[in-house]
C-alpha cells in the first residue's frame, strides 16, 4: 500500500471538493446530484445532494453500507443513470442533459468500465473483448496495440481464449484490458475485486494503481472490501445517499473501522 | 461487426437456426402458393375435349383458384406473422449482450445496424433454403389438390423464373420487418442493463403493441359485425379473417393478457411448491410466455376458426337444401326414362333437370366477356311444385322461349338479354327471373326445354319426385328401378351430398392447413426452444438450490402445460369470433344463429399441442442442465 503525507488523517467532510482540496484538476465533478427512484408513493432516494470533485490523476474509493448509494453514486458519475437533479461534469463536458450520441461519444473517447461481474462477450476470445471498444469506435485496431495491453496485465499466453475458459481472475484482467486499451480519461470501477480471491484481488488492484501512477489515468472505484480501498489514495464514505466521511490513504484496517462505525 | 454476429451464432445456435427455419418455411410455402396459385389462374386445357368436358376442367380451375387464394393468404400471413415474431424474439433474447454493447461505446445506430444486417443475411440463408424446399412443397401440395380432386389430374404447376425475386424479397422483407422493431427497441437497451443479473427485465407491453394490440382488436370486432351484413360469399372470408386478426390482435396484447390468465392457475399451482416455482417462473419470463403462446394461439384460432366456420356452412346448406325441395325421391336416369316417370301410377310431380355446358357472353363497359357454365334444363311447372323458392326478382312462370333464369350473383340482372352459346349455336336470350342467393351456391342458369336442341337433352339428368298422396314410396322406387333409373329417398339423397360436403370440407382443410398448420407447430417448436436457451444459468441456480434434475424438469413442464392452456385458451377465443360471425351470417339462411364447435380437431389440437409443447420442453430442460450446476453458477459469462 501506498502511504503518503495524508495518511491516517481523518476529515468529516459533507459536500465539499476533494480536488480543491488536494490541488488538482477534476476528472469527474458532481454539483448536488439528487437521484430519486420509484413512483411518487414509494419514493426512494439513492443519492441526496451529493457535490463532490474526482480528482484527476488520483484513484478514488467509494464506500458505504449496503443502500447507501455507492453505485447510483458510480452510475450517475459515469453517465449511465441520469440524475434528478444537479449537474455531472464528466471529462470537462456537463453530461447533465447530453444525447444518447453524445454519452456514447463520451464512452467512446473518456470512460472505461471494469465490473463485478466481469461483463465480457461470451463468445468473443480474449483479443476480440480486448478490441471490441476500438472496432465500436470505429477506430483501426492494431493487434500489435491490443496484444500489449494484454501482455500488460499479463494475460500474452492467453490471447485467444474465451471467458468460460479463464478463471474469475483472468476475466477480470481481460475485463481491464478492455478498458484500458482506449486509454480512458477515468476507469470507472464496481466492486472489481468483488469476486475473486485475494491473490486476483491484489493482482487486479495493482494493475489499477498502474493505471494512475504511470498513465495518469483517474479511477473512481465503488467497493466493499477494505483492503480494496485502502489501494485508493482517497476513500470517500456514503450513508444514505450523503458523503458523510472521507479518509486520505487510510489502511485497511482505518477504513474497516469507520464502515464499522457507519453501519452500526 | 458481422464477426461478432458469426462468434454470437456459435453461442445461440437455438436462436439462429430457429429464425433461420422460419424464414426457409415461410418462403417455401408463399413461393408454392404463388406458383401453383399462377398456375391454376392460367391453366393448360388439353385439346380434344367435349365442350362440356372442356366446361367441367374449366370450372374445376375456377373452383381452385378461390381455394389456392386462401391458401396464399393463409401462407403469407403465416410467414409474416411467425418471422417476425421470432426475430423479435431472439432480439429481445440478447437483450444484455446488446447492453455490453453499448457499455464499452457502441452507438444506437450500430446496434440497429448489427441487427439488421444480421437479420438481412440470415433471411438470403432463409431463403436460399426456402425456394428448393418450395419445391417440395409444390409437389406436395399439388399432390394434394390432385388427390382430392380440387384440380384435375393433369394440373401440374409450372416454375417461373420471377418467383426467385418475389421470394427473395418476401423471405428479405419479412424478416427486416419483424427485426426493425426489435433492433429499434435493442438501440433505446440502456448500457446499464448489462449490469444487471437477468437481462431479460423490461417493459413487454410497448407502445406500438398497444397500437396494433387495440387496433387489431377493433377490427376484429368490426369484422365480426359486419360480417353477417354481407352475402354468404363475402361473409365466409371475413369470418376467417375474424380469427386472423383476432390472433394478431391477441399476440400484441399477450404479454397483457398471459400474465392474467397465468394468476388464476397460480392459484391451483401454488399448492406446490414446484407449481409455485413454475408460476413465478411464468410471471418473471413474461416476455418468454407470451413468445411462446403466441404461434400456438395463431394455430387454434386458424384450424379451429375454418373447421368451425365450414362446418356450420355445411349445416345450414343442409338445413338450406332440405328446405329447397319439396319431394319425396331422387332418381338419376337417361332421358327415356325420366322421361316415363311421370306417367308412372303413385307420381304426382316428376320434375327432371339436366344440366348442359353453355357459354355465356356479357358486355361490360364496351368488354366482351365469355363465361363458361353449367346450366340447368328445366321445366318451370313441374320445377316450381318441387322446389319451394321464392325469386329474388321476376317469375319462373316467365321461363319459356328465349328465356332464362340467373343466379343474384351474376352480371346480368332482369330484363338484361345476353347471347348465350348452346350446343354450337349462339342465341339471344333475356333474364325472366333472378334466383334468391343461397348457402350452397345453388345454380347459377336455368333454361326452357324449348330453349335447348334435343340432343342435348339425352344426357344423363336428375328427376325430383313427388307421390300421389297415400302412394306407396316402395312400390314406386322398385317401378322406376326396373324401368332403368337409380332412385334414393330424398332423405338420402341429401345425406350423400352432405357427406360428399364434408369429405369437400375435410379436403380443403387439409389443403388450407396441411403445410400451414405444420409451419405453425414448427413456429411453436421453435418458440420453446428459444426460450429454454436462456435459462441454463436459471435452472443451475434451482438444482444448487437443491432441485433434482427431475424436478427441474418437471417445473419446466408445469411451465409448458400453463402456457401451452393459455395459447390454446387465447387461441379459441379468436375462433369464438370467427364462429360467432359466420353463426349470424348463416342464421339469415337458416333462421337460427348457431355454429358448430368442431370438437374432434379441437381435441387433436389440444392433444397435439400438449404432446408437442411438453416433449420439447423435457428435450430442451434435459439438454440445459446437463452441464454440472455449479460450472454454471459460478460462471459470469
Amino acid at each position: 500500500m501506498t502511504s503518503g503525507p495524508w495518511c491516517g488523517e481523518l476529515d468529516i467532510m459533507n459536500g465539499t471538493d476533494v480536488g480543491q482540496l488536494v490541488g488538482l484538476a477534476t476528472a469527474v465533478e458532481l454539483q448536488g446530484v439528487t437521484r430519486e427512484y420509484g413512483t411518487r408513493q414509494a419514493r426512494v432516494l439513492a443519492l441526496d445532494g451529493v457535490s463532490v470533485g474526482f480528482p484527476a490523476g488520483s484513484w478514488t474509493a467509494v464506500m458505504g453500507p449496503s443502500g447507501s448509494g455507492k453505485s447510483t453514486l458510480l452510475h450517475c458519475a459515469a453517465g449511465l443513470e441520469r440524475a434528478t437533479s444537479g449537474h455531472v461534469v464528466l471529462a470537462g463536458q456537463d453530461i447533465t442533459g447530453a444525447s444518447d450520441r453524445q454519452l456514447t461519444e463520451i464512452r467512446r473517447r473518456s470512460v472505461g468500465f471494469v465490473f463485478q461481474s466481469f461483463n465480457l462477450v461470451g463468445s468473443l476470445t480474449a483479443v476480440q473483448n480486448v478490441a471490441l471498444p476500438l472496432k465500436l469506435s470505429g477506430r483501426r485496431v492494431s493487434m500489435k496495440q491490443v496484444r500489449t495491453v494484454l501482455d500488460s496485465v499479463g494475460l500474452g499466453d492467453r490471447l485467444r481464449h474465451r471467458p468460460r475458459e479463464l478463471s474469475g481472475g483472468q476475466q477480470q484482467r481481460v475485463a481491464i484490458a478492455r478498458a484500458m486499451v482506449t486509454q480512458p480519461a477515468v476507469l470507472f470501477a464496481d466492486e472489481p475485486t468483488g469476486a475473486l480471491d485475494s491473490t486476483s484481488a491484489r493482482t487486479v488492484l495493482g494493475l489499477l494503481r498502474r493505471m494512475v501512477d504511470v498513465n495518469g489515468q483517474s479511477i473512481v472505484m465503488v467497493t466493499h472490501d477494505p483492503a480494496a480501498a485502502a489501494s485508493a489514495d482517497t476513500v470517500l464514505f456514503l450513508s444514505d445517499g450523503r458523503l458523510v466521511d472521507r479518509a486520505v490513504r487510510p489502511t485497511a484496517v482505518e477504513v474497516a473501522d469507520r464502515l464499522a462505525r457507519l453501519e452500526g | 461487426m458481422f464477426r461478432l454476429s458469426l462468434r454470437t451464432f456459435r453461442e445461440r445456435w437455438q436462436l439462429f437456426i430457429g429464425a433461420l427455419l422460419t424464414v426457409a418455411m415461410g418462403v417455401a410455402l408463399v413461393q408454392s402458393a404463388l406458383l401453383i396459385l399462377i398456375s391454376a389462374a392460367s391453366p393448360v386445357i388439353p385439346a380434344g375435349l367435349t365442350p362440356i368436358e372442356h366446361q367441367q376442367v374449366s370450372d374445376g380451375y375456377t373452383g381452385a383458384i378461390t381455394l389456392l387464394a386462401m391458401v396464399l393468404a393463409l401462407a403469407t400471413f403465416l410467414a409474416v406473422f411467425i418471422v417476425s415474431s421470432t426475430f423479435a424474439f431472439t432480439v429481445a433474447q440478447r437483450r444484455r449482450d446488446l447492453a455490453l454493447l453499448r457499455l464499452v461505446g457502441g452507438s444506437r445506430g450500430q446496434l440497429r445496424r448489427l441487427l439488421l444486417s444480421e437479420a438481412a443475411l440470415l433471411a438470403v440463408l432463409g431463403c436460399g433454403i426456402g425456394v428448393p424446399l418450395g419445391l417440395v412443397a409444390m409437389r406436395i401440395q399439388s399432390n394434394l389438390l390432385r388427390g382430392l380432386g380440387f384440380v384435375p389430374p393433369q394440373f401440374t404447376p409450372r416454375w417461373q423464373d420471377w418467383i426467385l425475386a418475389v421470394s427473395f424479397g418476401v423471405g428479405i422483407g419479412v424478416a427486416l420487418i419483424g427485426v426493425y422493431a426489435a433492433a429499434r427497441r435493442a438501440g433505446k437497451v440502456a448500457p446499464l442493463e448489462a449490469l444487471r443479473a437477468t437481462g431479460a427485465q423490461q417493459r413487454v407491453m410497448t407502445a406500438p403493441r398497444w397500437v396494433f394490440g387495440l387496433l387489431f382488436l377493433a377490427g376484429a370486432i368490426a369484422l365480426m359485425v359486419l360480417a353477417p351484413l354481407v352475402g354468404p360469399d363475402g361473409a365466409i372470408p371475413m369470418s376467417i379473417n375474424v380469427s386472423i386478426t383476432a390472433a394478431i390482435a391477441l399476440a400484441a396484447l399477450s404479454p397483457l393478457v398471459v400474465p392474467l390468465v397465468g394468476r388464476l392457475f397460480g392459484l391451483v399451482l401454488r399448492r406446490t411448491t414446484i407449481g409455485g416455482l413454475a408460476q413465478a417462473n411464468l410471471r418473471e419470463g413474461v416476455r418468454r410466455s407470451a413468445s411462446t403462446a403466441a404461434p400456438l394461439l395463431v394455430l387454434v384460432a386458424l384450424v379451429i376458426g375454418l373447421f368451425g366456420t365450414l362446418s356450420t356452412i355445411a349445416t345450414a346448406s343442409r338445413i338450406e337444401m332440405r328446405r329447397s325441395v319439396h319431394a319425396d325421391l331422387v332418381v338419376d336416369s337417361g332421358a327415356a326414362v325420366a322421361g316415363r316417370i311421370g306417367a308412372m301410377p303413385g307420381v304426382a310431380v316428376a320434375d327432371t333437370q339436366v344440366p348442359v355446358g353453355v357459354s355465356v357472353v356479357t358486355h361490360d363497359d364496351g368488354d366482351v366477356e365469355t363465361e363458361g357454365a353449367t346450366a340447368l334444363v328445366i321445366d318451370p311447372t313441374t320445377y316450381r311444385s318441387t322446389h319451394p323458392l321464392r325469386l329474388a326478382a321476376g317469375a319462373l312462370t316467365d321461363l319459356h322461349g328465349a328465356a332464362m333464369v340467373v343466379d343474384q350473383g351474376d352480371d346480368l340482372s332482369l330484363g338484361d338479354t345476353a347471347m348465350v352459346r348452346i350446343g354450337g349455336r349462339s342465341v339471344p336470350v333475356k333474364v325472366v327471373g333472378v334466383l334468391p342467393e343461397t348457402l350452397n351456391g345453388g345454380q347459377d342458369y336455368l333454361l326452357p326445354r324449348d330453349l335447348v336442341p334435343a340432343s342435348l337433352l339425352a344426357g344423363p339428368s336428375q328427376t325430383v319426385v313427388r307421390l300421389a298422396p297415400g302412394a306407396d314410396g316402395a312400390v314406386v322406387t322398385r317401378a322406376i328401378r326396373d324401368d332403368g333409373g337409380q332412385v334414393r329417398t330424398v332423405a338420402a339423397w341429401l345425406a350423400a351430398n352432405a357427406s360428399e360436403q364434408d369429405k369437400m370440407n375435410s379436403g380443403i382443410m387439409t389443403v388450407l392447413m396441411g403445410l400451414a398448420g405444420l409451419y405453425a407447430l414448427i413456429a411453436v417448436i421453435n418458440a420453446v426452444v428459444i426460450a429454454a436457451a436462456d435459462r441454463k444459468a436459471e435452472f443451475a441456480t434451482a438444482r444448487v438450490t437443491g432441485l433434482h434434475r427431475r424436478q427441474v424438469v418437471r417445473m419446466a413442464l408445469v411451465e409448458a402445460g400453463v402456457v401451452t392452456t393459455i395459447g390454446l385458451l387465447l387461441g379459441l377465443l379468436g375462433a369464438t369470433g370467427t364462429l360467432i360471425g359466420i353463426g349470424s351470417a348463416v342464421s339469415k339462411f337458416t333462421g337460427r344463429g348457431e355454429f358448430d364447435v368442431p370438437w374432434g380437431p379441437l381435441g387433436l389440437v389440444t392433444l397435439v399441442a400438449f404432446v408437442v409443447v411438453g416433449l420439447t420442453s423435457v428435450w430442451t430442460t434435459l439438454a440445459a442442465t446437463r452441464i454440472a450446476p455449479v460450472r454454471l453458477v459460478g460462471a459470469h459469462e
